[in-house]
């Protein structure tokens, strides 16, 4: 295999790892705030079976998990589960993000000094209003280290959707190597792990910077 | 701005070195002259290689099995293997003592019917990526093959092998068909033809000190997760495996066979046709 | 009157902090409480803002019952957007001050009339500027909070609780987070705004404040009022016990 087929066909396998990426953000993410007010929640119980949840998504490993969301819907329900692979590994994938997201932002809330809820009831906000215009901001200010860094651990996490064989970088990289017999392909994924990573801590870094002007 | 340069730099001098040290080690066992690695003349034992179907589905298993037949009296089997030298000698099937009136009619599968065959992608040269980057290997062509003389369609399934029962148990895919050994496993599935044959063995550098099975007493072997020479090692041959001052277990061959490059193993237990994909670039 | 609390009952976890509490504020009074800490000033204030939910009694604002005992004797609260209604009537100035912090301070100014109380963002930038040059912070309306000083922010928080033009402004503790160097600059402006007939309650430990600024003080002491009226009755001619010890410990 010439180094130009290496790359074109990881290249696919490229596409396929964003694609994972950027849709496990675009769920996860506000899918973690929705959690985090469950975990908050006034209903003992809504409180309970969410802590539960986390527990779960934090405790086992997201490759078990994948199995589940994937296999599961075949063995509770006996459904078909063909054309359904891409849609697990996102569901797999969000829900367990969302659960660590969850609890970053649960952190991020605490800091948030309760001064500044009174002041915002004081003046009249409504509770979303409260929440989206004086909470939120400051709470994005403060987890946004956190967030990095569960972010470029997505990155090198999507590599375990080859436990559903999905065709993504990794596993691509993993099978040229098999039939090259050759350290090249992985090589080129760790570059481009690298690169990935590089580009997302610099974007993160330039969002850092735009909250810069407060502390 | 520099800091970004820097980076870069950084970037695109690790694999060059990484690459260039693969090379030096490679060339350093340079004096064996010819074959760097051989195998051992004893082997671990022989096994043959069929088609799993789901445990009940007689049916199936014969109409491809059937086909398989067919195949070999076409001449189609003995073409398919010329692709894969270092299969071809393990073919096991030959056109003597096939009945053709038993086997199923050309074109006589269902023709909606889509065949989905469930495979590893790690395992050459059964089922593997190829040079030019698409899906292929010797089970891809004969499925294929089966496929197209029985008029079905026919669907790729690449599955992680660690999860193929679940795979095939969730009906994702129709077969399991990628170098899947039989012996130790009669019960699990029923049985489709077995068209190949395969002898596990010992690969060591060929300027080694091992000859015998016996010189592997207190040696580091190597050997790859979820395979026949594992299960050997652990079942038929634990006895040899425990005289091993180390039994490596790999999650592919690729890293144990770098590892045995390097040196920091002595040999590793490994199917002949695989270790022959494996050994075939270092030994031309 | 603007405001009238009376009969006001509240406990946290069995204790009581506030043992039947009555107090009215007329229009243009300034009211001083003092007390030594944990007498329940502070929770009265609470109370008076809703940030605390009395157990008992009544508040009402213009008139109008934000709270009243209902018949199994607890208290009840009107429907959430009366009460909003009545939150209109007043404002408070935290200890804290309780800027927000990702808000200029013309932003944290503006903010709340404009999307509260959705009034018109050039007539509300008129009079938060106006607001500004009276806490002789015109210049700073572009800084964030944690620019500025911690005087500096306190007259910022007044400012924004200006802008939502209250009927009665309460103040809880607003030099107790300051260093002694930079309270008089937020004095002034309170005593400014006494001149001006602002309704104001002040939750104080600043005696000689009290006594020149407000028309009346309240002694409060473990959860009632022991005395209350002119400052300088109250001051210069404690008629109770208590009120004596606590001036003479406040005076040493």
């Amino acid at each position: 295999m010439s180094f130009s087929t290496m790359l074109y066909t990881m290249g696919e396998g490229m596409l396929r790892t964003c694609a994972i990426f950027i849709l496990t953000i675009l769920f996860s993410l506000p899918l973690g705030l929705v959690i985090m007010f469950l975990r908050r929640s006034r209903f003992f119980i809504v409180r309970t079976i969410t802590k539960f949840y986390i527990a779960v998504m934090r405790g086992t490993p997201l490759m078990l998990q994948l199995l589940m969301w994937y296999f599961g819907p075949y063995y509770l329900f006996g459904m078909n589960i063909r054309g359904y692979r891409f849609a697990a590994i996102i569901i797999g994938f969000s829900m367990n993000y969302a659960a660590y997201f969850a609890e970053i932002y649960r952190g991020g809330m605490e800091t948030i000094p309760q001064g500044q809820y009174e002041a915002a009831e004081v003046l009249g906000y409504g509770k979303a209003q409260t929440f989206f215009k004086i909470i939120l901001p400051q709470v994005v200010k403060a987890i946004l280290p956190s967030v990095t860094n569960e972010i470029i651990t997505l990155v090198k996490d999507t590599s375990l959707a080859f436990t559903l064989a999905y065709n993504e970088m990794f596993s691509l990289a993993k099978q040229i190597a098999a039939s090259q017999t050759s350290f090249v392909p992985f090589v080129v994924a760790g570059v481009f792990y690298f690169v990935a990573n590089y580009a997302v801590a610099f974007t993160m870094e330039f969002i850092e910077k735009k909250f810069d002007y407060y502390k | 701005m520099k800091k970004t340069l820097a980076v870069m730099l950084a970037v695109l001098l690790v694999p060059a070195a990484i690459m260039g040290c693969g090379s030096n080690s490679a060339s350093g066992n340079a004096d064996a002259g010819g074959a760097k690695y051989v195998f051992l003349e004893e082997d671990l034992g022989v096994e043959s290689y069929a088609i799993g179907f789901r445990v009940g589905d007689e049916e199936l298993a014969e109409q491809v099995s059937g086909a398989v037949q067919a195949l070999v009296l076409d001449g189609t089997y003995a073409k398919i293997g010329e692709n894969y030298p270092e299969i071809k000698d393990y073919l096991c099937l030959t056109p003597e003592g096939i009945d053709e009136s038993t086997l199923p009619a050309k074109g006589s599968g269902d023709s909606s019917f889509t065949f989905k065959h469930g495979f590893d992608l790690d395992y050459p040269p059964y089922s593997y990526r190829q040079d030019d980057g698409t899906v292929g290997g010797f089970d891809v062509e004969l499925c294929q093959a089966v496929c197209e003389y029985l008029g079905w369609g026919y669907e790729a399934v690449p599955f992680n092998w660690d999860a193929k029962d679940m795979e095939l148990n969730a009906k994702s895919c129709d077969c399991i068909w990628s170098g899947f050994t039989k012996e130790g496993r009669e019960d699990d599935y029923t049985w489709g033809i077995t068209y190949s044959n395969n002898t596990q063995g010992i690969l060591v550098p060929a300027d080694s000190d091992i000859k015998t099975l016996a010189d592997l007493k207190g040696k580091i072997v190597g050997v790859q997760t979820a395979t026949s020479a594992y299960d050997m090692l652990e079942d038929s041959q634990k006895e040899l495996a425990d005289t091993f001052s180390e039994l490596k277990v790999y999650e592919t061959y690729t890293v144990a066979y770098n590892d045995l490059k390097a040196g920091a193993i002595d040999a590793i237990a490994i199917d002949m046709t695989a270790g022959s994909f494996l050994i075939a670039d270092d030994n031309k | 009157m603007i405001l009238e609390m009376s009969g006001i009952q509240k406990s946290f976890g069995g204790l009581e902090v506030l043992k039947d509490i009555s107090l009215e504020v007329d229009s243009g009074e300034v009211v001083s409480v003092i007390g030594p800490s944990g007498s329940g000033k502070s929770t009265l204030l609470r109370c008076a803002t809703f940030l605390e939910t009395i157990d008992a009694g009544e508040i009402r604002y213009m008139g109008k019952p934000a709270a009243a005992t209902g018949s199994q004797g607890k208290a009840v609260y009107v429907s959430h957007s009366e009460l909003n209604e009545v939150k209109r009537y007043f404002g408070l100035v935290f200890q804290q001050f309780n800027l927000f912090p990702h808000f200029s301070v013309l932003r944290n100014i503006m903010d709340a009339p404009v999307f509260v109380q959705k009034r018109p963002k050039e007539e509300v930038h008129a009079e938060a500027m106006e607001l500004l040059r009276k806490m002789n912070l015109e210049n700073r309306a572009d800084a964030y909070p944690c620019q500025l000083s911690g005087g500096q922010q306190q007259r910022v928080a007044i400012a924004r609780a200006l802008a939502l033009k209250p009927s009665i402004l309460f103040f809880d503790e607003p030099t107790s987070a300051l260093d002694p160097e930079l309270t008089g600059e937020v004095l002034k402006v309170i005593r400014q705004l006494a001149e001006e007939k602002m309704t104001m309650v002040v939750v104080t430990h600043e005696m000689p404040f009290a006594r020149a600024v407000s028309n009346r003080v309240i002694f409060m002491d473990r959860g009632v009022i022991v005395e209350q009226g002119d400052p300088e009755e109250v001051f210069g001619n404690p008629k109770q016990e208590r009120t004596v010890q606590f001036l003479r410990n406040y005076q040493r």
